[in-house]
């Protein structure tokens, strides 16, 4: 049972990260490769006030996602400039940037070593203590991102960030700000990140930077990717994936690391293939 | 020195890549994965198999050249003919790059393997007063002489004339009677190949790892970006640069900065001058 819980947990927080990447790429047509550093922000937020300043839970999820608004309007400035492969080349060049800074601060980051025993949340004076108390409060995060999300993109917000990605100009023309639109979503999609980021470091209570890293950023979009762009429920589809593949290559008895890359091999050729065949994932609407 | 080394390793990543952007006009993430491939193809070849060392680096060239030309028939033609967009072409080929890698990790060991055969201590020479070593010398050779070869074969040759047609416009020239599937195939041999041989050189160097060639590619864009994408010359010139740069940046902060400042780097050229040096 504990094991099933373990499993809804982790499909809650990929769900919040594929969900919220799905705004940018999905939605407004944005290649962003950057996400993870978002997701690595919010989880090192939540990891140094718990261990260091023992703030509450809710408290970090807050900060992390202040400070990703300020660091996503700064990258987000940048990348509006960019579209389509340049955009996510460029992003790319931020996730290695974010990695970097979280490598070498060592004095706030402890650098590659990481950071251990960061306590599980609190909330409202009350201890998640148990595998079921944190799913509570991780499917919470969950549900709320479901309904922002679909709430974005039902309302007129939401449409206008379809039509950019099907033609820019053309909304241009009719007199939209394109860039504060796709600012504007870039943020809001990071910011939930940030939120899924505090999850994760609370559940686990061990980050390195790696949480940031330029592979855990492009997992996120080839995630994304193949449940399918634009659809609410393609990132549920494409958490299921990720999180069933494993579990099923474990019954085959392999080591870890062979399975790992049996996985990574997989993924690859589904994509491949799925580009090939139906660029805009199983059960997406966009196609790039 | 390192400077050098490091800009002729750039230059042999970026050339194959910023030929194959100039035909595609896509990022061809799996150029990435060719990288590593020489280099294991030549530990297979020579350090396992005994093979000696010169036909090992001469097969383990070719082999990666034909591997490249593989994935054009298999993906990117088939892409190219639907009509699919860039991006698209650029999720593919990452897919490509993930599916290798992680075959090549299986096969090999994720750990760090070293090729040798070059005698157990690194014959060493002096130039202006900087140590190198004997491979860090063929590395800048090959730097040079590749940069050189490519250059005279786009321009004196029929088959360079062609790869500047599709260049231009990939639909003019074949109306105009080029085949340009088949010459596109081949240029995906050339780059690819020449990827290869900079795995196999930063093989003799400083070692493989399945996952180096996605860092070792994005610098191979940056290279090409900079130095303004689809121009061979342009290509080595940012190469140059970038090796330039990541070194005061090592010298100014510390070596785990070296990444973030070559990407500061792009990032900065993007925004001021996105057709880079030589761009049109």
């Amino acid at each position: 049972m504990d094991y099933l819980i373990h499993i809804a947990v982790y499909f809650t927080i990929f769900s919040i990260t594929g969900m919220s990447l799905n705004l940018i790429v999905g939605y407004t047509g944005l290649f962003s490769i950057t996400h993870a550093s978002f997701y690595g922000i919010g989880a090192y937020t939540t990891a140094l006030l718990l261990t260091r300043l023992g703030a509450g839970f809710m408290m970090s999820v807050a900060l992390g996602v202040l400070i990703t608004f300020a660091a996503a309007l700064l990258v987000g400035m940048v990348l509006s400039r960019f579209s389509d492969d340049y955009f996510a080349i460029v992003s790319l060049g931020f996730s290695t940037i974010v990695f970097a800074v979280l490598l070498n601060w060592q004095g706030l980051t402890r650098g590659g070593q990481g950071i251990f025993g960061v306590p599980r949340a609190s909330v409202f004076g009350y201890r998640l203590v148990s595998n079921a108390d944190f799913l509570m409060l991780s499917t919470a995060f969950f549900v709320v991102t479901f309904f922002i999300c679909r709430f974005i993109v039902n309302s007129s917000f939401g449409r206008v960030l379809k039509a950019i990605r099907e033609d820019e100009a053309a909304v241009r023309i009719f007199g939209y700000n394109t860039v504060y639109y796709k600012l504007a979503i870039f943020v809001t999609g990071s910011m939930m990140a940030a939120a899924a980021g505090s999850l994760y470091a609370s559940y686990i209570g061990y980050i390195d930077p790696s949480v940031s890293g330029v592979n855990e950023s492009i997992f996120m979009f080839v995630i994304i990717i193949l449940g399918g762009l634009g659809n609410l429920y393609g990132p549920l589809l494409g958490a299921v994936f990720l999180i069933l593949l494993p579990e099923g290559l474990r019954y085959l008895g392999l080591p870890v690391i062979v399975s790992a890359k049996i996985q990574e091999f997989i993924y690859g050729m589904v994509l491949t293939a799925l580009m090939l065949c139906r660029p805009q994932g199983l059960v997406g609407e966009y196609k790039p | 020195m390192d400077t050098i080394i490091a800009g002729a390793i750039y230059t042999l990543i970026a050339l194959g890549f910023n030929l194959i952007y100039w035909v595609t006009k896509f990022f061809n993430i799996a150029h990435g994965v060719f990288i590593v491939l020489g280099g294991y193809t030549v530990f297979l070849l020579h350090n396992t198999l005994g093979l000696g060392l010169l036909p090992g680096v001469a097969a383990g060239v070719l082999l990666v050249g034909v591997a490249g030309m593989l994935a054009d028939r298999a993906v990117f033609s088939i892409l190219r003919r639907k009509r699919a967009s860039s991006v698209i072409m650029l999720v593919a080929s990452l897919g490509i790059l993930w599916a290798l890698q992680a075959l090549i990790a299986l096969v090999f060991g994720t750990g760090f393997q070293r090729l040798s055969g070059m005698g157990e201590i690194p014959e060493t020479y002096e130039i202006f007063g900087a140590v190198v070593t004997e491979i860090q010398v063929a590395i800048m050779a090959a730097g040079i002489s590749v940069t050189a070869l490519l250059a005279l074969v786009i321009n004196k040759t029929r088959f360079g004339r062609a790869v500047k047609a599709i260049g231009d416009d990939e639909e003019v020239a074949r109306i105009i009677g080029i085949d340009t599937d088949r010459i596109i195939g081949y240029v995906f041999f050339i780059g690819s190949a020449i990827a290869g041989l900079g795995g196999i050189l930063i093989g003799f160097d400083v070692g493989l790892l399945p996952a180096m060639g996605m860092m070792l590619l994005l610098k191979g864009i940056t290279a090409s970006i900079i130095g303004g994408a689809g121009n061979i010359y342009g290509g080595a010139l940012g190469a140059y640069l970038l090796g330039l740069v990541e070194n005061i940046g090592v010298v100014a902060f510390s070596g785990g900065w070296r990444d973030a400042s070559a990407f500061g780097l792009l990032i900065i050229f993007l925004l001021f001058r996105p057709r880079g040096i030589l761009g049109t």
